[in-house]
């Protein structure tokens, strides 16, 4: 059996704060197949966002800290390339797309320059990536003008209508919808095997953000790209995934299939999660809430982290931290309720 | 607007403050206590003398009469002449400030030559050794007085190792360069003679090291701390997670967002430099505008402090306004208007 495109296995994550040690992510499991889009949702602070920065190696260390677990890609495990291969990869096998485009793009530069930058070093070793001062070598020239030919593609690729003109732009030239255009074509420009999307339409408008969805899933049809899709919208996941894992206070609680997970979810959290989500056939009053707040990651509850918020806890909650039980086809939740199967 | 029609109107702007610039100085001049004509004159001088005195530099005219005569004078090239030298004022200025402009200017290359790469080295390696060093240094330079340097620099370089000449700006016994600029390594350069260039520059280098220090100190804490700003800013992590080199990162796309920070602080700084030459020129002997504008001052030398004021006038509104147009090409944001 070949071995998954991503496998996150048991990582813990710290952060140094003022208050303490808090720990971030407390044995996170996680895999993807080939051609997976698989949707990371929680609430904010839960660790999603972690999760996603830990696979490129872009937490800031110190004051973040890695104290166990494995991150495998195809087999592979990043944690231990050295900072060039960690580039490498970055180029050639990953793309990313984070929440706020306004702050994303570079504003000092016109997008012709940070595209072509993304094709060259995606498609090319970092070290024969010739320098635009030597532009007046024929062999230079050559090289960005076929990378100018492919940034102008991308443009397309991304629904940038006028391409060729619209990269001589500035990035506060666009849209907010549009910027997040040049950053999709940013990411996928070296045609990645894996794109973590964190919060991908989170600062767009309600409309453009159905937009750039539909883009998103569209591109990952037409070039073959699994997905990691960040997002506290349940609907986002609904609309665009196949499946789904919940994440609370540093732990992956709950993994299903879209349909399943929906359908029949299991850990209490998730039930109450989908229950906040406000739908058509809820009559007035009837959205409930979770009760308490989401725990100190300094000092969280111990054994199991939602036992404090939760209605079924019972005693072994608070003795250990459960494993995925299996509760159903492909579906598992970390909860002693399921200590007996489903 | 386009960028000419911009510079253009700077210019024209100048104009207003520099007659603002004149009238203050002006007033200041006469208001100040003291007797110009008195000191140029002599304790022995006769009434009938001052009075002659008076009568020829116009100050027996009423005071707006005297402005206006000082103005037409100005924009007919004569700027007035010293009450003590009798030299011409405008002469004066063409000899003493290509000295200062040209130690100036080279103070302020070795600064940012050596605080902007000081800076970026700092915030790479943040709270690390080389940035502790680069701080310590920083610091230090910013703390000693340049006078106290300029002694110790004299006493090291030029008695001790013998490998800079103490101070002036030429060999006694040489001919300077014929001037074309008044500034004697551009002079050299441009005669293409390069024994007289060697020879300048060994004037100029000890000084123009000394003058740089405290500049040298801000550039280099303003481009540490803009870089760190710009390093920490969310493009660089999507410029990082989508492959781009650290070394591409640093130098081509933060150092440009770290570079409008420190190109403000280097036109102040040189702005403070053309004025704060004169301890050292005084130390080096160094024949330029502070040791010219100390002396004028305090002979209350009126028509040389006029002159002086308004030359730099004219050289600050031109630094701010190259500075703008540095903005305007750095940053695509900002429109001239």
């Amino acid at each position: 059996m070949t071995s998954p495109l991503l496998e996150i296995q048991n990582l813990h994550l710290e952060f140094k704060t003022y208050d303490g040690v808090a720990r971030v992510l407390a044995g996170v499991n996680l895999t993807m197949q080939r051609g997976d889009v698989l949707g990371l949702v929680g609430e904010t602070g839960c660790g999603k966002s972690m999760t996603a920065l830990s696979v490129p190696r872009l937490i800031p260390m110190p004051p973040g800290k890695i104290t166990e677990g494995r991150i495998l890609f195809e087999g592979e495990d990043l944690l231990e390339k050295s900072p060039h291969e960690m580039q490498r990869f970055r180029a050639r096998r990953l793309g990313m797309i984070f929440q706020d485009p306004t702050t994303n793009l570079n504003p000092l530069f016109t997008i012709r320059e940070q595209l072509i930058d993304a094709v060259l070093y995606q498609t090319m070793d970092a070290q024969r990536v010739p320098g635009r001062w030597k532009g007046f070598l024929p062999s230079v020239r050559q090289t960005r003008v076929l990378a100018n030919q492919r940034a102008i593609e991308l443009m397309g690729l991304v629904g940038i209508p006028d391409g060729d003109k619209r990269l001589s732009d500035y990035p506060h030239q666009f849209s907010g919808g549009m910027r997040q255009r040049v950053l999709i074509a940013m990411a996928l420009a070296g045609k990645p095997d894996l794109l973590i999307a964190d919060e991908p339409t989170t600062a767009l408008d309600v409309t453009i953000q159905a937009q750039i969805l539909r883009l998103i899933t569209g591109l990952v049809d037409r070039l073959g790209v699994s997905v990691l899709l960040i997002t506290h919208n349940l609907g986002v996941v609904a609309q665009s995934c196949q499946r789904v894992a919940v994440m609370y206070a540093g732990r992956v609680i709950e993994q299903a299939p879209v349909r399943e997970l929906f359908k029949n979810p299991k850990h209490p959290y998730t039930r109450g999660l989908l229950h906040a989500v406000p739908t058509r056939h809820i009559e007035r009053g009837q959205l409930s809430g979770i009760p308490g707040t989401i725990p100190n990651l300094v000092d969280p509850p111990a054994g199991c982290r939602f036992h404090p918020r939760c209605a079924h806890a019972v005693e072994a909650c608070r003795a250990a931290v459960p494993p995925p039980y299996p509760v159903g086809a492909q579906h598992t939740a970390e909860c002693v309720l399921f200590a007996g199967g489903s | 607007m386009s960028i000419r029609l911009y510079v253009l109107r700077r210019l024209v702007l100048i104009i207003p403050l520099l007659i603002g610039l004149t009238l203050l100085t002006f007033i200041i001049s006469r208001v100040l206590p003291g007797d110009p004509v008195g000191l140029a004159a002599g304790p022995q001088a006769t009434a009938e003398i001052k009075e002659a005195l008076r009568r020829e530099f116009g100050l027996d005219q009423p005071l707006p009469a005297q402005y206006l005569n000082y103005l037409t004078g100005v924009v007919r090239g004569d700027w007035g002449e010293s009450l003590y030298s009798r030299r011409s004022v405008i002469a004066d200025i063409s000899t003493y400030f290509p000295a200062t402009l040209e130690l100036t200017i080279t103070a302020i290359a070795i600064a940012a030559a050596l605080g902007v790469p000081a800076g970026v080295i700092s915030a790479l390696y943040r709270n690390k050794l080389p940035d502790q060093i680069t701080r310590v240094l920083a610091l230090f330079f910013v703390s000693f007085p340049a006078f106290w340097l300029a002694m110790i620099f004299q006493l090291i370089f030029g008695l001790e190792l013998g490998w800079f000449p103490v101070g002036r700006r030429f060999a006694a016994i040489e001919t300077p360069p014929a001037a074309i600029t008044g500034m004697y390594v551009l002079d050299s350069l441009l005669h293409l003679d390069f024994e007289s260039m060697r020879m300048a520059l060994s004037h100029l280098f000890v000084p123009a090291l000394v003058l740089s220090f405290g500049s040298l100190a801000s550039i280099t804490r303003i481009t540490r701390a803009s870089m760190l700003e710009a390093l920490d800013k969310d493009y660089v992590r999507m410029e990082r997670a989508i492959g781009i080199p650290n070394r591409v990162i640093v130098t081509k796309y933060v150092l440009r967002n770290a570079m409008i920070a420190t190109i403000t602080i280097i036109s102040l700084e040189f702005g403070w430099l053309l004025a704060g030459a004169v301890l050292v020129e005084t130390i080096f002997d160094f024949p330029g505008m502070g040791l010219y504008a100390v002396e004028s001052s305090l002979r209350l030398d009126f028509q040389p402090i006029m002159g002086i004021t308004l030359i730099y006038g004219v050289v600050f509104s031109l630094i701010n306004i190259l500075t703008d147009v540095v903005y305007g090409i750095l940053d695509p944001r900002i429109r001239y208007g």
